[in-house]
């Protein structure tokens, strides 16, 4: 029976530098090689279909670096906020804006300007009006109070040290009723708290 | 996090009607496979609900 989990001793403005860093470098050469899998083959791993994938900008499909299909959980409903936590190159946010239609919204927030820029140029390339990025971070969303249906996340949690304030502030933006599908990591051997306090192994 | 440890801090930050869904072997042939193996990582996707 688990009765706390202990935020991780590291500096989180290194550790935020270092994943900026990280995802930079996933946006802008992510011909590269990462020590995660990124792009086509990496969302064929997670189930999502040639269809989700159809007309999206191949910008926002090769700096895909998820860690699940958060529409695995169910397909959002056309005229629903969504909010997409960490919102990378625009990979989920993108489909949910289809997803939702032109009476729905979505707020991706990201803290890595390079995503955000290929984030609102796929946008923009889909003509989706109903959509916007936002430069922020999951600990603080940009977003107001009881304002999202749903949010949305992929491989975004695990990257902040204090787990619990990056949901407490996806409670606060969910409407009441308002729900979470995000794709994460889960971890069935136990992370000596050594290891979680070592920031060089946070984002490889 | 560990299974419970996620239960934990979901319900702890509010949430109701948790589910976990399919895991994955996201890291497989990925050049994080070996640390990943160390702790038996998988990818997974979650559901929440706040309650209201």
């Amino acid at each position: 029976m688990v009765s706390e989990v202990n935020p991780a001793a590291v500096d989180i403005d290194q550790l935020r530098d270092n994943v900026k860093s990280k995802y930079s470098d996933v946006a802008t050469n992510p011909e590269e090689g990462f020590h995660f899998h990124t792009g086509r083959p990496l969302a064929a791993m997670l189930f999502y279909t040639a269809e989700d994938l159809e007309g999206l900008p191949e910008s926002a499909i090769e700096s895909f670096a998820g860690t699940g299909n958060p529409f695995s959980q169910g397909r959002l409903n056309p005229g629903e906020s969504v909010v997409d936590v960490g919102s990378g190159a625009g990979f989920d946010s993108l489909q949910a804006a289809r997803q939702v239609g032109p009476s729905g919204s979505i707020i991706g927030v990201d803290m890595t300007q390079a995503m955000l820029d290929k984030a609102s140029a796929g946008a923009q390339a889909m003509g989706l009006t109903n959509t916007e990025f936002r430069l922020g971070y999951a600990e603080a969303l940009p977003v107001d109070d009881a304002s999202a249906d749903v949010v949305i996340s992929n491989g975004v949690i695990n990257l902040t040290p204090d787990k619990m304030t990056p949901l407490k502030e996806i409670f606060r933006v969910l409407k009441p009723g308002g729900r979470i599908q995000i794709g994460d990591i889960i971890v069935h051997v136990e992370v000596p708290q050594s290891a979680k306090d070592d920031i060089d192994l946070w984002s490889g | 996090m560990l299974e419970a440890e996620w239960e934990w801090v979901l319900s702890q930050a509010g949430f109701e009607d948790l589910r976990l869904g399919e895991q994955i072997d996201v890291f497989s042939g990925s050049k994080h496979e070996s640390s990943a193996a160390n702790f038996d990582t998988m990818g997974l996707t979650i559901y929440g609900r706040k309650p209201g």
